[in-house]
Formats: structure tokens, C-alpha cells, sequence
């Protein structure tokens, strides 16, 4: 049985007295012990997906409207809120990314690991304090006695994000979602915290839900990939597969866009759309916005091999050994 | 190649308030955001300057633009240094040296139509004699970077990031200015809009020949825009070299570990690079020599004693490191 | 910009009221009143079944009934008439004070953020006239100049200088650190541009919140300087000093208090419920920075 399993999860926002879709019925499972990347650009419905699974969305006018999410078997939604909250932090964490916001800034950073560890078990101040400095040399922060007194202002943003991840670690969670976590470091931080992460998940067999924009971080981090387009999984496969030969032309798109640092701009290798050289071949257009409705393939009014049946119809998913993609051509696509 | 701007050894240092509980006889720290930089740009060239944050580049670019203020070195523009002029001798030369900013969403006033926002600088620099004039010239310019003219009649509010940010880029084109300053210019747009922006941006400088100092702290987008890169570490510039040369036989350790922490399209990488311990020293208390030899694989006693030069070989390539040749032989991948 | 775009930007921005008012029926019916004081204020004289200033003895203290609706007072003139007249004084002191307390604190506000070395010494200035109590500022400023319809707004108006000057200052130095006003330097713009191209029109918003605060606790200040004997002076018809003059007969004659105490309570409440509707809706993020008056 898989440890998460997401089946056709519906999520609304309400503005201007409207309940807007902002994903539609996306259906996804995690493994124990894996890594799936969630990878999107900005409005495509990723976050608030992470945010429906840890049920995060209370207070705001955001809403579920269909589907089930299930935890080991047991649907979330329809738990009790206090059992609900049990299950949280404790089999399941998230980190965030702007640590200096999800940090308490008037705290110091080892009360705040230790009221994570209180939360999951009863033990004396001395034994949760060595807790939390236990979970901060596995971070591999360095003299992390000496940092259980810091403040996170005093910290870099790189370490404020291994602080985050001990208080994620600080139950043993056997799943972590990490929103976007290295979007707002630094690159070779950012190297540091991805590895840290798979390390982590090698001792500890956690299984981790890693969403970001960044196609590289999902590449390097993720066994499998799932890439979401306007509230809806637009390909899904390993993530050997998917960046090998990919089966829709968003994930393509997003692929050719990204200016390659190993790849010299004036060689025969750049090229955009009209094959002229050295310019990148862009996705025309842009995303619409959250009230514009699009008929048939909420990618097509961008997409280069558009044909009427684009227009028309909602693609199904095709799949092929594994490797699914909302594509009516996605065949012909390699 | 003739020169449009020369550096030399640009510092902008900042006195900060002093910590709340440090003693009043001890000086206040003084953060050298940008501590001897020197570099040139010919006419018609990118000059890419690329860096973590805290490196100082955002502070070198501001600094030419007169938005911070200079503590030492020169600028020398049209044969004129920069840094002394006051805001009414540098005027003038504002319209030849403009700046893109990273924030699209911020860098447009609200209250003011793209027109009026257009019109300003047009106006200031005694381009345009008439609305007339001033709105076709608008109008030109904003077709060139892909927008509707009469996107001019309408308020920031109704447009997307990468919109706005292309009304940025026709701000600043629309003085035909010699030299562009673009501060992280598309680090804030998603990633199918950057690469359209980047387009608009790339066409733009190869039409018109305008020089620029590209700000930005993405080595790929660098990669693609720049003509020569010079990568700073800690308000110092550590090596600076053709892009093409730099990208494939980086010289000094700092530029070869970020190449390499780059996450790449490539699951196989996985957990296969060499990692960058630590993190950059604070810029209030800068190691002593050599300001990357904590987390330098090849530091020794040299490096922290004595501060490395940027010396500069025969091909062009500058490194300042004093292990710059034995280094040279491949990057570590 | 000049001042008429700058107007209409702001009359552009201030939808019309049923839309401003939508889900706040009651903040409707403060608007109407409003309305309706604004016009009593210019017909006043007109349409007053009485002339305010007449004194008729003879129908000294007369309660409520027709043909003196209101009742008369210890002259025996009419108070519906002298009502409605008050709210000609009532509109200029709300108006004056607004102008005075605006065009200063604006000046002092902007100024002091936009150059630091006199915004501190300014701003400190600030801190010790808003130290003192609103009514004892105004009651000393008011000790050393003779009662007049002028010197009364002036008086008010500077107490009010204070706060809205703190305001525009916290904001001014926010809007100081914006990008696009970065941007508007590099195109070379002046200072002066710079101040009313890009900073002034920003504080529109929060301008008229504060006119509109302004404009009922001015009503409050008068009619207390007024009942001390201090404000405007005594011949001229306001409901400030109807209530002073009605002290002596409150037993007797309570209609007297009751009128343009009445008048003064939903003017000073239909303006403040109107504020709180165009801070709400002109911005969210604002709102915690009028907190001043």
C-alpha cells in the first residue's frame, strides 16, 4: 500500500463570491522511502496541493472541493480534526521556503526544536535538549550545542532551513513535504540542503514529497516527477524517463527554455522555435489567469503542435510502460 | 574595441548601526559590500557579473548608477569619473547609463499610466518636444519589446511580471542609453516567461549595440547573455575571463564548485557532485588573505596570509588565486 | 501632474458610494446624513422658517410644538432654524481644519522623511506637541488669539498637523525605499518631480482616510471650545455654541441641549462611520497606520 495516495484531489479558491478551481481532480501516490517531485511554474496549483495534504487550509478561502487524500491507508479528510492534528508533525511534516517566516523570530532556535519534540513525547527538559541538539549535528549544522541558543536572525538562510528540518525531524516522520525548499538559496546552499535531504532519507526511510519550479533540483533529487500545468498533472513518470524523452510538450517547453550552463549560446544547440540561433526557445503566451476558461487542453492555446481536437477535448492520460502524459499526441511526441 | 566604462578598484562600504548591548568605544562595523573591484566593458559589450548573494554585485551595479554612494576607486565614463559627479553634473549622463530593476512589480509607479511612466525620462532628457512625438516614440518602443502600443494608456496593475518587467526594458531603451544596467533582471519571472524576456532582452542589445553589465546570480542565464563573465565572491571580483573560456576551463576554486553545484537535467547526478562546505563568511569580518580560503579545498598557508591579486593572462583570462595555474588543467566535475 | 488629474485620479479612486458602501447599510445612511447637513448648509439661510438671528422675546423658551418644531430658546429664537444654519459651521470648520491639518502635516510629513537631518528635528517637535492633550493644545493655542471663525480652524488644524504628520511620515519614508522611486532617479527626475510625481499621489489614499477623521473630531474639538467659551464667537449661530448657551437652562429647557447636541452626535458618527468605509476599502494594509486621531 503506498504511504500517500492522492485520488482525484479537487482544490477551489473563493474570490469575489466565486469558488474558482485551482486544481482539478489530480490523482498521484508516494511510496515509502521514495522521492517524488512536484514541479510547476508559479499558479499551477502545486503549492496549494501541499497544502490540502497537510491540511493547511483552514482560515483561508481556499477550499477542497473532491477527492480523498490518504495517509497509510486512512482518508484524511475525513478524519477528525484533533485526529487529524495527532497525525500531523508526527508522521507527517513540511518545510517551507522562507525559513525566516516559518521560524518564530522572538525564539530561540532550540525552544522551538523542542516544543516540536514535546508535541510527539513526554521526556524531561534535559533529554529533549539533547534531542534537539542530536537533530541539529544530523542537520550538520556546526557546534550545534552552542546553536540551540541562537535566534534565527542570527543564522544564515541556509542554516535557518537545516533548523527547519530538524523540527521536521523531529518525530520521525515518515513523510516529508518540502515546499519549494531551496528556491531562495543561494546555489551552493542550495547543493548542501538537497543532499542533506537525501541523506536523511537514506538513514531514516522517509519518504519525501519535494515541490519546486526548478526542473534541475527535481531532476537530482526525485526519483519519480510529476509536472502540473493549471491544477492539473500534465506528465508523470521515473524521473529517468521523464527527463530522457518527455511525453508533452509543456514539460518539452519548460525543458528547451531553460538556458543549459553546459551548452554554448552560439552553437548549433540553441535554437528557438524559428530556428534561429542563439535564442531560446520560449513558450509563447502565458499562463491563464485563474478565471479564464480554456476549452479542451488548458495548454494548447500555447502549445506548438495544437490541432482542433486540442481545442476540443480534455485530453485522458496515455500511458506508455509507466509514463503517463495529457497529451493527444503524446506518442508522436519523441 | 573601444572602452565604454572603466573600473578601477570600486569600494562602497556601509557603516552599520552597532549592535543594541556592544560597547560606544568600539567602532561601528563597517560592511565592505564592495572591497576593490576593477573591470572594463567596450562599447556594444555584455559584461556578465555573477555571484552568491552578499557577493556585492547588486552593489556594484547601484553604484554606477549613483544610487548608493561610492567610498573609493573610480568610474571612468566617457573619459569623466562618475563617483565624485553631484545629482545635478550627473544628471545629464543618466540618460547614457540607465538601469533594469529585478522586482517587476515594484519597479512600476501605480498611480501613473505606462505612458506617463514612459514619458518621464523622455521628457527629463529633452527627447520628445511634444505628446506627439513622445507617444509615438512610446509606442515604438513598446512594440519592439513585444507589448500592444496602446498598452501605454493603461496602469501596471493590468499586466503580468514578465509584462512588467518588459515595460521596464522599454523605460531604459527608449533614451538609447550606451550602457544598461540590468540587476537580476529576470530572477524574478517564472521560467517559461525568463526565457521570453530574455529574448526580448538579448535581441534589444544585439539591435542596438547598447553595453551592459548583466547583474545575476544564475550561471545558465549568464551563460546565454554574456559576452565576457566576472564572478565575485565576497565584495571582490575573483576571476573574469571570456564566457565561453570560463564556462568550460574555470580557473579559481570558487567558480569551479559553483559550476558544479548547478543542479543539471541529469537524475544520474544524483548525489555524485562535489559539495561546497560552509558558507560565505559574513562581509563585517572577511577572512583575512584570501577571502574564500575557509571552504577552499586547496587553501594553505599562503592563502590566508596574503590577499590575492587578479592578474590577468596572456588569453584574457583573470583569476585571483594564488594556485591559478595548477588549477587550470580541467574543473573539478 | 497637475492638480485637476491629481483630483480626478482621486475621484476616479473613490467609486461611487453605493459600491463603497455595499454590505454597510448603515454606513449608507451616514453618508446620506452627510449629504443632507451639506445641503442644509448651503440653503440654510433660504429655507428657514425662521430668521435665525430674530429674537422675540415674547416667545422666550417655548417647548417643541408648531409652529417652532424645535422650540425656542431663552431669546426666542427658533432652534430648528438655528439648527440648520449650525450646519453652515459645521461644514466650514470640518472643511478648514481639513485643509490646515492636511496641507501642514503633509508638508512637515514628506519633508522630514525625504530629508533626514530636518526630519529629525521636525519629527521631535512633533512628539512634544503630541504629548499634549488635543482640547489643552487647542485651549492654549485659543488663550493667545481672539475668538474668529479663522482662528478656531487654524487652532484645530494644527492640533491635527500632529498626527497626520506622524502618519505621512512613516508612510513617506516606506514610499522613499520603493523600487520605482529608484527607477524615477535614474531617469534623472528631480526632487521636486520625485515628490509630487511619485510619492504625493501614493499618499492619496491615506490622505483622505485621515480628511475624512479629521473632519469629525474637528466637529467635537470646536463645539468643546466652543462650550468653554473659547471658540467661535458667541454671535455667530453653531451647534457648538448652541450647547453653550443651553447649559443654564438644561432643566428647564433640555430641547436646547438635545437639538444641536443631536446634530453634532450623527455628523461626528456618519463621518466616522464613512472613514472606516473608504479605509476598508481603499486598502487593508493601511490600516493599522491610522490610528492617530
Amino acid at each position: 500500500m503506498p504511504l500517500l495516495e492522492v485520488d482525484r484531489l479537487s482544490v477551489a479558491v473563493q474570490s469575489d463570491g466565486l469558488l474558482q478551481p485551482v486544481v482539478r481532480e489530480i490523482s498521484f501516490t508516494l511510496e515509502r522511502g521514495a522521492t517524488l517531485g512536484i514541479v510547476g511554474e508559479s499558479g499551477c496549483g502545486k503549492s496549494l496541493t501541499s497544502l490540502a495534504i497537510m491540511g493547511l487550509l483552514a482560515g483561508t478561502p481556499v477550499r477542497i472541493t473532491g477527492g480523498h487524500i490518504r495517509f497509510d491507508g486512512r482518508d484524511l479528510l475525513a478524519l477528525e480534526a484533533r485526529e487529524r492534528r495527532r497525525l500531523m508533525g508526527a508522521a507527517m511534516a513540511m518545510i517551507f521556503q522562507e525559513p525566516m517566516t516559518s521560524l518564530n523570530p522572538v525564539y530561540r532556535v532550540g525552544d522551538q526544536i523542542i516544543e516540536a519534540i514535546e508535541q510527539h513525547r513526554r521526556c524531561s527538559r534535559r533529554e529533549s535538549r539533547e534531542r534537539a541538539r542530536e537533530l541539529l549535528q544530523q542537520v550538520r549544522i556546526p557546534d550545534p550545542a552552542g546553536k540551540l541558543d541562537f535566534y534565527p536572525h542570527q543564522l544564515s538562510g541556509g542554516m535557518r532551513q537545516r533548523v527547519m528540518i530538524a523540527i521536521a525531524l523531529a518525530s520521525d516522520p515518515a513523510l516529508l513535504i518540502a515546499d519549494e525548499p531551496t528556491t531562495a538559496l543561494d546555489v551552493t546552499v542550495q547543493a548542501q540542503i538537497l543532499d542533506l535531504l537525501l541523506e536523511l532519507q537514506r538513514d531514516h526511510g522517509m519518504a519525501i514529497l519535494l515541490i519546486s519550479h526548478d526542473l534541475g533540483v527535481i531532476a537530482e533529487t526525485c526519483n519519480r516527477v510529476a509536472v502540473m500545468y493549471r491544477g492539473q498533472i500534465v506528465e508523470r513518470a521515473s524521473s529517468v524517463a521523464l527527463f530522457a524523452m518527455p511525453r508533452h510538450p509543456y514539460t518539452l517547453g519548460l525543458m528547451r527554455s531553460v538556458p543549459n550552463p553546459d551548452v554554448d549560446p552560439d552553437s548549433n544547440l540553441v535554437r528557438d522555435a524559428r530556428n534561429e540561433p542563439g535564442r531560446l526557445d520560449a513558450i509563447p503566451g502565458r499562463v491563464p489567469a485563474i478565471d479564464e476558461r480554456v476549452d479542451g487542453c488548458a495548454f494548447h492555446p500555447r502549445c506548438s503542435m495544437a490541432e482542433p481536437v486540442c481545442r476540443r477535448d480534455d485530453p485522458a492520460v496515455h500511458d506508455r510502460n509507466g509514463h503517463e502524459s495529457r497529451c493527444h499526441f503524446a506518442d508522436t511526441l519523441s | 574595441m573601444t572602452t565604454l566604462l572603466d573600473v578601477r578598484a570600486l569600494k562602497t562600504h556601509f557603516t552599520l548601526k552597532r549592535r543594541p548591548g556592544s560597547t560606544w568605544f568600539r567602532p561601528k562595523p563597517i560592511l565592505k559590500a564592495v572591497d576593490g573591484v576593477s573591470f572594463t566593458i567596450d562599447v556594444g559589450e555584455v559584461l556578465a557579473l555573477v555571484g552568491e548573494s552578499g557577493c556585492g554585485k547588486s552593489t556594484v551595479g547601484r553604484t554606477l548608477v549613483k544610487l548608493e554612494r561610492a567610498t573609493g576607486g573610480q568610474a571612468m565614463f566617457g573619459g569623466t569619473d562618475i563617483l565624485p559627479l553631484s545629482t545635478k553634473a550627473f544628471r545629464p549622463l543618466r540618460r547614457q547609463i540607465q538601469m533594469i530593476f529585478q522586482d517587476p512589480f515594484a519597479s512600476l509607479n501605480p498611480r501613473l499610466t505606462i505612458e506617463q511612466t514612459l514619458a518621464e525620462p523622455l521628457r527629463i532628457h529633452g527627447l520628445a518636444t511634444n505628446r506627439t512625438a513622445s507617444r509615438k516614440r512610446i509606442g515604438a518602443m513598446l512594440e519592439q519589446v513585444g507589448l500592444a502600443p496602446d498598452a501605454m494608456h493603461r496602469y501596471p496593475h493590468a499586466f503580468s511580471g514578465g509584462q512588467r518587467q518588459r515595460i521596464g526594458i522599454a523605460r531604459v531603451m527608449v533614451l538609447a542609453p550606451d550602457l544598461i544596467v540590468a540587476d537580476e533582471a529576470v530572477s524574478a519571472l517564472d521560467v517559461s516567461v525568463q526565457a521570453q524576456v530574455l529574448n526580448v532582452l538579448k535581441d534589444l542589445q544585439r539591435d542596438s549595440g547598447v553595453a551592459m553589465l548583466f547583474i545575476s546570480h544564475d550561471l545558465g542565464v549568464v551563460r546565454h547573455v554574456g559576452d565576457r563573465v566576472a564572478v565575485m565572491y565576497l565584495g571582490r571580483i575573483v576571476e573574469i575571463a571570456r564566457t565561453k573560456a570560463l564556462f568550460e576551463r574555470p580557473a579559481h576554486p570558487y567558480t569551479q564548485l559553483l559550476l558544479a553545484s548547478i543542479p543539471r537535467l541529469d537524475p544520474a547526478r544524483r548525489g555524485l557532485r562535489p559539495k561546497l562546505m560552509g558558507e560565505p563568511a559574513s562581509a563585517t569580518a572577511m577572512p583575512s588573505g584570501c577571502a574564500f580560503h575557509p571552504r577552499c579545498p586547496h587553501a594553505n598557508q599562503r592563502c590566508i596570509d596574503a590577499t590575492p591579486e587578479l592578474e590577468t593572462r596572456a588569453d584574457g583570462h583573470a583569476v585571483a588565486c594564488h594556485h591559478a595555474d595548477k588549477l587550470t588543467a580541467g574543473h573539478a566535475a | 501632474m497637475s492638480a485637476a488629474t491629481l483630483g480626478s485620479r482621486m475621484g476616479g479612486q473613490l467609486v461611487a458610494p453605493f459600491r463603497l458602501f455595499r454590505g454597510r447599510p448603515v454606513a449608507l445612511a451616514g453618508f446620506l446624513w452627510l449629504l443632507f447637513v451639506a445641503a442644509l448648509a448651503v440653503l440654510g439661510a433660504v429655507i428657514t422658517p425662521f430668521d435665525p438671528l430674530e429674537i422675540d422675546p415674547v416667545n422666550r423658551l417655548l417647548e417643541p410644538a408648531s409652529p417652532h418644531w424645535f422650540g425656542t430658546d431663552h431669546f426666542g429664537r427658533d432652534t430648528l432654524s438655528r439648527v440648520v444654519v449650525g450646519a453652515r459651521m459645521a461644514l466650514i470648520i470640518g472643511l478648514g481644519t481639513v485643509v490646515v491639518a492636511l496641507t501642514l502635516g503633509t508638508l512637515i510629513g514628506v519633508l522630514s522623511a525625504w530629508f533626514t537631518s530636518l526630519g529629525h528635528v521636525l519629527m521631535r517637535i512633533v512628539d512634544v506637541l503630541m504629548a499634549f492633550p488635543a482640547l489643552l493644545l487647542a485651549l492654549v493655542l485659543m488663550t493667545l488669539l481672539e475668538r474668529s471663525v479663522l482662528n478656531t480652524i487654524i487652532v484645530i488644524g494644527i492640533v491635527y498637523t500632529t498626527t497626520t504628520a506622524r502618519i505621512l511620515y512613516g508612510m513617506s519614508l516606506k514610499l522613499k525605499n520603493e523600487v520605482f522611486v529608484d527607477a524615477a532617479i535614474c531617469s534623472g527626475a528631480s526632487t521636486a518631480s520625485l515628490l509630487f510625481r511619485h510619492v504625493l499621489p501614493n499618499l492619496a489614499s491615506p490622505l483622505l482616510v485621515q480628511a475624512s477623521f479629521i473632519f469629525a473630531f474637528a466637529q467635537l474639538q470646536a463645539a468643546a471650545l466652543d462650550f468653554l467659551g473659547l471658540g467661535l464667537p458667541p454671535e455667530i449661530p453653531s451647534w457648538g455654541n448652541m450647547l453653550a448657551e443651553s447649559r443654564t437652562y438644561i432643566t428647564r429647557a433640555s430641547w436646547l441641549l438635545l437639538f444641536p447636541g443631536a446634530a453634532i452626535i450623527l455628523t461626528v458618527f456618519s463621518m466616522n462611520l464613512v472613514g472606516d468605509a473608504l479605509r476598508d476599502r481603499i486598502d487593508p494594509r493601511f490600516r493599522d497606520d491610522i490610528a492617530g486621531v
